[in-house]
């Protein structure tokens, strides 16, 4: 019996010993993460999500392209603060609390060095995005614990919030080690120059043209900094702009090849079916059922050159032009960016003629730019092209914008800069000399407070060479011209119903606008678009200008108003709420 | 089933009797007066007799070596054996009822009489003869106050086990659930096995558990051998099964797009271009379908458009009629064997459960596996040695769509458009059913689950000190695995006769995944009991208890499967490759004791602690004690108790207090953790894991505390017919790990957690049964009613929100609460909208911002021109008020029961008697167009919606997006006109069936045989089903999506749906 008992004792007392410390053992601690520099490469790779990853689609909201519903921001009288967004700052706090730990002595200064820079540009480009959105934002560069003032503090000024945004970029461009990354796909040393260039010239030119600001006096400070950072990655970045395919197709490859281009694309979001890494460009710019259904507006189109330099809008008769006369003879790049001539498409491995389409297209200038010929592509996440975030043709156009700001651009930065893109486009005259006469349509339709020929040119090349990347919005807000937000959703000329048009003169008809009754008997393969002012009892949103002849309209039942207040988006309501020490942007 | 019964009534009619003996004889009670109705019954056999008016009765035995059992309602039993004896008289003593019940606590059994802790029981017989696919399922409303809420109908759903109300907006917590004293998952238990279900509700009962036990304790015992020969008992159901509500949606084609394009038009601001992505649609198809159907041409065809020679579709398809068999089977089959012998007993079972699956298509067949051996040897005559294995093992089949992901319920939403179809004329699939039910026709991919457990306990028991102390150490390990396999092909489709396209194009990948959990237990305890001069009754309890979990897991995922019936990893050979770990460990040990002590069985007194450590709490905060008392008074124990045992029998007030640590939470969380992910994006030609910041920590945490104070009374009336127990109780909850106050965004991160919250829940529970007899046709009919009520109300009593900020926990709010507008009405017309207080910017009736008769009008309760949110403060609501909350009140259970000659008759009633629901922006059962336009149009909306003809209807003019919390739209905001009353009372389960005489089972050589009919959920009522009629919503199944595919709660009922059965039963024990 004893023993029994004993064995229970026994028992009892190997069990109590047991350790009630445990650790996690699937997940790793601080010391290991910056105590290596594999660790500190380990939390660098979270930083990249900031980045537009796999986005075709960042213009959908801009004033040359009309969409399937009007933006609520832009409609009159619909936004409100309870509707906005963005006021988010979980990214900043990953970046910032890798700034401050980012200090084990096991770890080469260099390599720290290195690896603050890379989360140093990322605040930066953090900060750039909240600055155009928001306008004034606190400046926070450290995790805040729960009991810091800062959390209910008000906004920091602009100029303390970019001073600091510039102060990070510069230690980002010192400290960044690594000048090549042969992928595109990590920032180095180049995109951080680059990407200074694009902030500095944001900000320059926003203080230059928001002059409620008071802040003219330091524009042209920010401007040289855009100049100088751009001319640092023309002079020792080794980039250069493809030419690879002539002048009709280098520009399209850039966006369409599955790798990115090296010697053009300095950082890019890269795509890899093995990888399963794809995007959704060809659904979104081809399916009548999916997406925004974004289309070009007349009113940019007829910005495009034609071959001899000269303004297409110069041509007598160009208003009634039809789309089939009006492409012809134009900057190669248009045929690069829109459905037209002998586009050619690829379905089963054959090559089928590509008109634009109206089950898509409500103006008739569809984007290509980032489509993939191949129709296989077209339905959901199918596609393989890597999408630029950085390329070289941006460098050129900041430095040309930055220096024609200052008013120092030269006959030579002209032909390094605009000149070459221009030549890319295949446009043979006004490379060499910076040009001297206004474009009166430019100016009266886009830019009417500009009256230098230079800076009015420069605009031109960056909407029609950088369109459909994302940036058009931001320049809207930094040229102060939120009023091109109200242009008239346009499309091609149509002389008179009925008859079917043969977009791309193959020979076979491809579309035809009717009122009322569906023209019988149909026309096999047109597409009959219906332009009647009422459908089935209420506004037909499609429209010719001239009720039954004119320029195509979308949409113009619904109105658009730009207000100053919209240069910067409300702070959410509910963010107000938590924090009434924000305070509210003016007007909202 | 038909075999059977020809080979019982072929045995039936061949069978011969021998040497008979019929034995007469007076059934009296003490006082000598007649008991008419006592049963007289042969034991070991069906054969019985009753008594007579005068309490005589007459019986033939099969010979001496028979022994007759005496019984009667609310006397005790009594036996006596045959031998040579033809009168036997006797005499039966009135039972005090209960005194001999006995109900399983912690570590231990109670006298029901001696309790003094709040303990519910309920026997075996609940789950008898019920096709529930898991016992999880099977106790929902069994137990007043033991909430179980099933999430859907699936047969795998295993909810969580909830006693008493709200435990802890904190760390959260629900009852410890042991199965034979450890810790266990009901659902994966053989229902045969069951003996009993106890729940232990207040501290003073769970404390002996601990940390663990802070929310309550549902304790499972399995049956034990029985004594005597060899006994074998084959039990088999077969359950035919349908859904409790179809969606009853509109399925004309022309209805649905016609009704599509004026929801759109008024909601999206223009006429459409297409029907989400799967459709184009144009006037001109509008007026063709219109043409069709008016000129009544038959439509539901396929056509080919001549221009673009793409297929145009006029369908009139019923996607829920291709989903859904009209009813499945499922088939229960148990057999087990028990028996003893001198010094050695043992009980095997074994049960194979298979229910088919609902769907049509790719099904989801679903089984489950049970083995169970137990037995015990008595090694000394002071020493037993006994032992349990349990193997169980659950497979489930969930089919899913590749085209969305999620579950087929919001896909059909999203594109089970009625004027699609199915399929095109060459056979193909068409692109609105590829993204639905088309996925499961092609039946390829899917998701299959397999959950496995090995559970083994050895135990001893040694008594010393005649029978007064006992020793008992038991020793367990359990491995549950879950195993997950989910496969994703490609499914064509088209579009074109000719082309063909693909869904799914992008995963095309296998993932499996392996987990494990390795649980160790071990307890040990003493027991002394013993009674002092008579009146002074002690026992004394100390043990010790120590548990450890380890949970590993893997998992992997390959794309580039080469062909699509493959099947294997092997067969993946992309290269986007996925793999994952997984690691958790957790310990416990701790001290029990407890101490029990009555006088003269009159004042009776319990003492529990628990010294409880836990390796998930941080190394200053891991210990803890946990003590409770609890006491009894038994006042008809009193020597002044006069009342007659026939009117009140039994009276006890009882009192408990305890408090208990709360110790459910995940380990490692008060430790700084970086994981590793892999990255979404390609960076350096690969996709590389990355690490993030941790989260923010909390410090200075300690434990959340439960604190329970809880009265009851019992009592037994008239003969112990009726029997009322009931209970008040308070729970504190304090010191909730709550996130912080809301902080600005700034803060870039969740708040961190801190013990910042307090909780009050009250409630209280009461059960009445009441038992008796009468005669029908000279024979007795026995009967048994039972009504539980219970019901909980929680409050927030501290938060860390000093503004009373609406969106987050305040104190003073009920848990559960709608914050809403009154609705007015409708805007009548224009002059109405201009002169009503702005809704805007608010919320909006349309793209257009523009309000017209037929929108909603709220009450601008607070004058101020404006119908708002204010500052979203409790002290500036602005017109909202609380119209309503969500938790259930006043649950309700009735139990009917009743025997005459061999048939038996039971009946289960539950229910909610109080609860509300504002349906969710994304319930497209609801809300139909007036969420998304080409959502499915429930047909209680027809003729419902407003009109200039019909100011009237219960929604406002047609419109999609109205229901849309995205948009800040009108139906989107909580409000009193679309409050819905979910009360209902359902009949949970009704059966009926007959013991065969003894004589045509002992054809069979069998004991006892039964048949039987069981229905399940055969009826439910809701006030809900006057607004949405019937069979269209099922008021139990309004909760969240598919749990399989998203955790989201949004869009209420987009899931698999209860089942209601018909089955047919037989048991046959040997």
């Amino acid at each position: 019996m004893k023993k029994q008992y004993l064995w229970f004792i026994l028992l009892g007392l190997l069990l109590a010993g047991c350790e009630l410390e445990q650790t996690p053992v699937s997940t790793t601690s601080k010391s290991a993460v910056f105590g290596s520099e594999s660790g500190l490469k380990l939390y660098s790779n979270s930083f990249y999500g900031i980045l537009p990853q796999g986005n075709t689609r960042q213009d959908a909201m801009s004033d040359y392209l009309a969409v399937k519903t009007v933006p609520t921001f832009v409609q009159e009288n619909a936004f409100a603060p309870t509707l906005s967004s963005g006021w988010d700052w979980g990214d900043l706090r990953n970046i910032n609390y890798f700034i401050v730990n980012n200090k084990d002595p096991r770890v080469p200064l260099s390599v720290r060095k290195h690896y603050t820079g890379i989360a140093r540009f990322f605040r930066a480009y953090f900060y750039y995005d909240k600055v155009i959105r928001f306008g004034n934002v606190p400046w926070i560069n450290k995790p805040l614990s729960v009991s810091d003032p800062e959390l209910y503090g008000g906004r920091d000024n602009r100029t303390l919030v970019m001073d600091s945004v510039l102060a990070d970029i510069n230690y980002a461009c010192e400290n960044i080690s690594v000048t090549n990354d042969n992928t595109r796909s990590l920032v180095t040393k180049w995109v951080a120059y680059a990407f200074k260039s694009r902030l500095c010239l944001f900000e320059g030119t926003f203080r230059k043209y928001h002059t409620e600001l008071g802040l003219t006096s330091s524009a042209n400070a920010w401007l040289n900094e855009a100049a100088n950072a751009a001319k640092k990655v023309m002079d020792e970045g080794g980039y250069s702009l493809n030419t690879s395919g002539g002048p009709g197709k280098s520009y399209r490859q850039v966006f369409i090849n599955p790798s990115p281009l090296g010697n053009e694309v300095l950082l890019a979001s890269v795509m890899d079916l093995a990888l399963n890494e794809l995007h959704d460009a060809n659904w979104y710019w081809t399916s009548g059922t999916y997406g925004d259904k974004a289309s070009f507006i007349r009113t940019f189109i007829n910005t495009y050159l034609k071959l001899d330099g000269t303004p297409f809008t110069n041509t007598p008769g160009y208003e009634t032009m039809t789309f089939m006369e009006e492409v012809k003879d134009r900057d190669l790049r248009l045929k690069q960016t829109i459905r037209l001539g002998d586009y050619k498409r690829i379905s089963g491995g054959v090559e089928i003629p590509a008109p634009p389409v109206f089950s898509y297209t409500f103006t008739g200038y569809q984007p290509i730019k980032w489509v993939l010929d191949d129709m296989y592509y077209d339905t959901r996440d199918l596609n393989i092209n890597s999408i630029p975030l950085f390329r070289y043709a941006e460098v050129l156009l900041n430095y040309a914008e930055a220096k024609a700001e200052l008013g120092t651009l030269t006959d030579a930065d002209w032909a390094a800069t605009v000149g070459q893109l221009r030549a890319r486009g295949g446009i043979t005259n006004g490379l060499t000399t910076k040009p001297t006469v206004i474009d009166l349509y430019l100016q009266s339709v886009y830019f009417p407070d500009i009256s230098d020929p230079v800076i009015l040119e420069i605009r031109r090349e960056r909407g029609i060479e950088l369109c459909l990347e994302g940036f058009r919005f931001p320049d809207i807000l930094r040229w102060k011209r939120g009023e091109l937000m109200n242009l008239e959703w346009n499309g091609f000329y149509v002389p008179q119903l009925v008859t079917p048009l043969d977009l791309n003169e193959d020979g076979i008809p491809d579309v035809a606008f009717y009122q009322g009754t569906k023209p019988s008997p149909a026309v096999s393969g047109v597409t009959y678009v219906d332009v009647s002012p009422t459908v089935g009892g209420k506004t037909n949103p499609q429209l010719l200008k001239n009720d039954t002849y004119g320029e195509l309209t979308w949409m113009n039942n619904i109105k658009r108003k730009w207000e100053d207040k919209m240069y910067y988006y409300p702070i959410p309501q509910t963010d107000l709420i938590t924090n009434p020490n924000l305070g509210q942007n003016p007007g909202w | 089933m038909k075999n059977v019964l020809m080979i019982l009534l072929f045995l039936a009619s061949t069978s011969v009797f021998a040497q008979r003996i019929t034995v007469t004889g007076t059934v009296t009670d003490a006082g000598g007066n007649p008991l008419p109705g006592a049963t007289v019954q042969v034991k070991g056999s069906t054969i019985g007799s009753l008594t007579d008016p005068e309490g005589k009765y007459s019986i033939t035995v099969a010979g001496p070596e028979a022994t007759l059992v005496f019984s009667f309602v609310g006397y005790n039993p009594r036996e006596v054996q045959v031998l040579n004896q033809t009168v036997i008289n006797m005499v039966l003593m009135e039972n005090i009822k209960g005194l001999e019940e006995v109900v399983v606590v912690g570590y231990g059994t109670q006298k029901k009489l001696n309790l003094t802790a709040a303990v519910d029981q309920v026997t075996n017989e609940t789950l008898e003869n019920r096709p529930v696919p898991n016992v999880s399922q099977g106790l929902q409303g069994v137990l007043p106050n033991l909430n179980i809420k099933l999430l859907d109908g699936k047969p795998i759903q295993a909810p969580s086990f909830n006693i008493r109300g709200t435990t802890s907006i904190g760390q959260g917590g629900s009852a410890l659930v042991l199965i034979d004293g450890v810790e266990g998952d009901p659902s994966l238990l053989n229902p045969n096995d069951i003996e009993s279900v106890s729940m232990l509700k207040d501290a003073a009962a769970a404390s002996i558990y601990g940390a663990r036990g802070a929310f309550g304790v549902v304790l499972i015992t399995t049956k034990n051998p029985t004594k005597g020969k060899t006994s074998i008992t084959f039990t088999s159901n077969t359950a035919n099964k349908r859904p409790v509500a179809v969606p009853n949606y509109v399925t004309d084609g022309y209805t649905w797009v016609r009704m599509f394009t004026e929801a759109f038009i008024n909601g999206d601001g223009s006429f459409p271009q297409n029907i989400n992505k799967t459709l184009k649609v144009s006037q001109a198809y509008l007026d063709e379908f219109k043409r069709r159907v008016e000129s009544g041409e038959p439509y539901n065809t396929v056509e080919i458009d001549p221009v673009t020679g793409e297929y145009v579709y006029y369908g009139s398809t019923d996607f829920y009629a291709e989903l859904y068999k009209k009813s499945l089977m499922a088939y229960d089959n148990n057999l087990s064997i028990s028996g003893s012998g001198d010094k050695t007993n043992y009980l095997i079972s074994g049960r194979y459960l298979r229910q088919d699956g609902l769907f049509r298509y790719n099904t989801d067949d679903y089984n489950m596996k049970n083995f169970r051996a137990k037995g015990s040897i008595e090694v000394f005559p002071w020493l037993t040695i006994d032992n349990n294995t349990d193997y169980s093992q659950m497979q489930y089949h969930n089919p899913m769509n590749v085209g969305e992901g999620s579950g087929i319920w919001r896909n059909i939403a999203d594109e089970g458009h009625p004027n699609g179809t199915m399929f095109n004329p060459d056979g193909t699939l068409t692109m609105v059913s590829v993204y639905n039910v088309g996925d499961l026709w092609y039946g390829k991919n899917g998701i299959d689950t397999k959950k496995g457990i090995f559970k083994n306990t050895t135990g001893l028991t040694a008594t010393f000190l005649d029978d007064k102390l006992r020793v008992k150490g038991d020793f367990t390990f359990l491995n549950t695995n879950n195993n997950y396999k989910r496969k994703r092909v490609q499914v064509p489709y088209s579009n074109k006769p000719g082309v063909i396209a693909y869904v799914g194009t992008t995963t095309n990948d296998i993932t499996e995944e392996r987990a494990e959990t390795q649980y160790l237990a071990t307890n040990i305890y003493a027991e002394y009991e013993n009674t002092f001069n008579e009146n002074h009754y002690l026992k004394f309890m100390l043990g010790y208890n120590y548990e450890q979990s380890t949970y590993q897991r893997l998992s992997a995922q390959r794309n580039g499967i080469i062909y699509e019936d493959a099947d294997d990893l092997n067969l993946a050979l992309g290269q986007s490759i996925t793999t994952g770990g997984g690691w958790e460990k957790w310990l416990i040990l701790g001290g029990f004791s407890r101490l029990n002590y009555s006088y003269k069985d009159r004042y009776l007194l319990e003492v529990n602690a628990r010294y409880d450590g836990s390796s998930k709490f941080p190394s200053d905060q891991r210990f803890a004690l946990f003590p409770s008392v609890s006491g009894g008074w038994r006042i008809s124990k009193e020597a002044f108790w006069n009342v007659s045992p026939k009117i009140i029998s039994n009276l006890k007030l009882r009192g408990s207090y305890g408090s208990l640590g709360n110790g459910n939470i995940s380990s490692y969380i008060y430790q700084e953790q970086f994981g590793i992910s892999q990255s979404s994006y390609i960076l350096g030609g690969v996709r590389p894991q990355y690490t993030s910041r941790p989260s923010v920590l909390p410090d200075g945490l300690t434990w959340e505390t439960s604190t329970t104070t809880d009265f009851g009374l019992d009592f037994s009336m008239l003969s112990d017919r009726l029997n009322f127990v009931g209970d008040y109780y308070i729970r504190n909850t304090t010191d909730m790990f709550t996130i912080g106050l809301t902080l600005p965004a700034v803060f870039g991160a969740t708040p961190p957690k801190g013990n910042y919250a307090d909780l009050k829940t009250k409630g209280w529970e009461i059960s009445i049964s009441w038992r008796d007899k009468f005669n029908v046709g000279s024979k007795p009919l026995n009967y048994d009613v039972r009504f539980t009520l219970a019901d909980n109300k929680s409050t927030i009593t501290r938060y860390n929100n000093p503004d009373k900020l609406l969106s987050d926990y305040y104190e003073g709010m009920v848990i559960g609460e709608i914050w809403g507008y009154t609705t007015e009405g409708f805007f009548i017309d224009q002059a109405d909208v201009d002169s009503h207080a702005k809704q805007s910017p608010q919320m909006r009736a349309s793209p257009t911002n523009l309000w017209f008769p037929g929108d909603i009008k709220l009450l601008d309760a607070n004058n101020d021109g404006f119908v708002n949110i204010g500052t979203n403060r409790v002290s500036d609501p602005g017109d909202r008020k609380i119209i309503g909350n969500k938790s259930p009140r006043y649950t309700f259970g009735l139990n009917l029961g009743a025997d005459w000659n061999n048939f038996f008759f039971s009946a289960f009633l539950m229910g909610v008697g109080k609860q509300q629901w504002y349906p969710s922006t994304e319930s497209e059962i609801f809300w139909g167009q007036y969420n998304r336009p080409y959502n499915n149009i429930p047909v209680f909306h027809l003729g419902n919606m407003w009109t200039p003809d019909n100011t009237d209807a219960y929604f406002p003019r047609t419109m999609s997006r109205a229901a849309s919390n995205a948009t800040s739209r009108e139906l989107g905001v909580p409000q009193t006109k679309y409050l819905q009353n979910v009360a209902y009372i359902k009949l949970r389960n009704i059966q009926l069936g007959y013991n065969l005489p003894q004589q045509v089972a002992s054809k069979i050589h069998a004991n006892a045989v039964q048949v039987y009919v069981s229905g399940e959920d055969l009826w439910t009522y809701s006030p809900l089903y006057k607004i949405v009629g019937r069979g269209h919503i099922d008021v139990e199944n309004t909760g969240p999506s598919d749990q399989m595919f998203t955790s989201s709660n949004a869009g209420d009922g987009y899931n698999y749906p209860m089942l209601k059965s018909v089955s047919f039963g037989l048991s046959v024990t040997f």
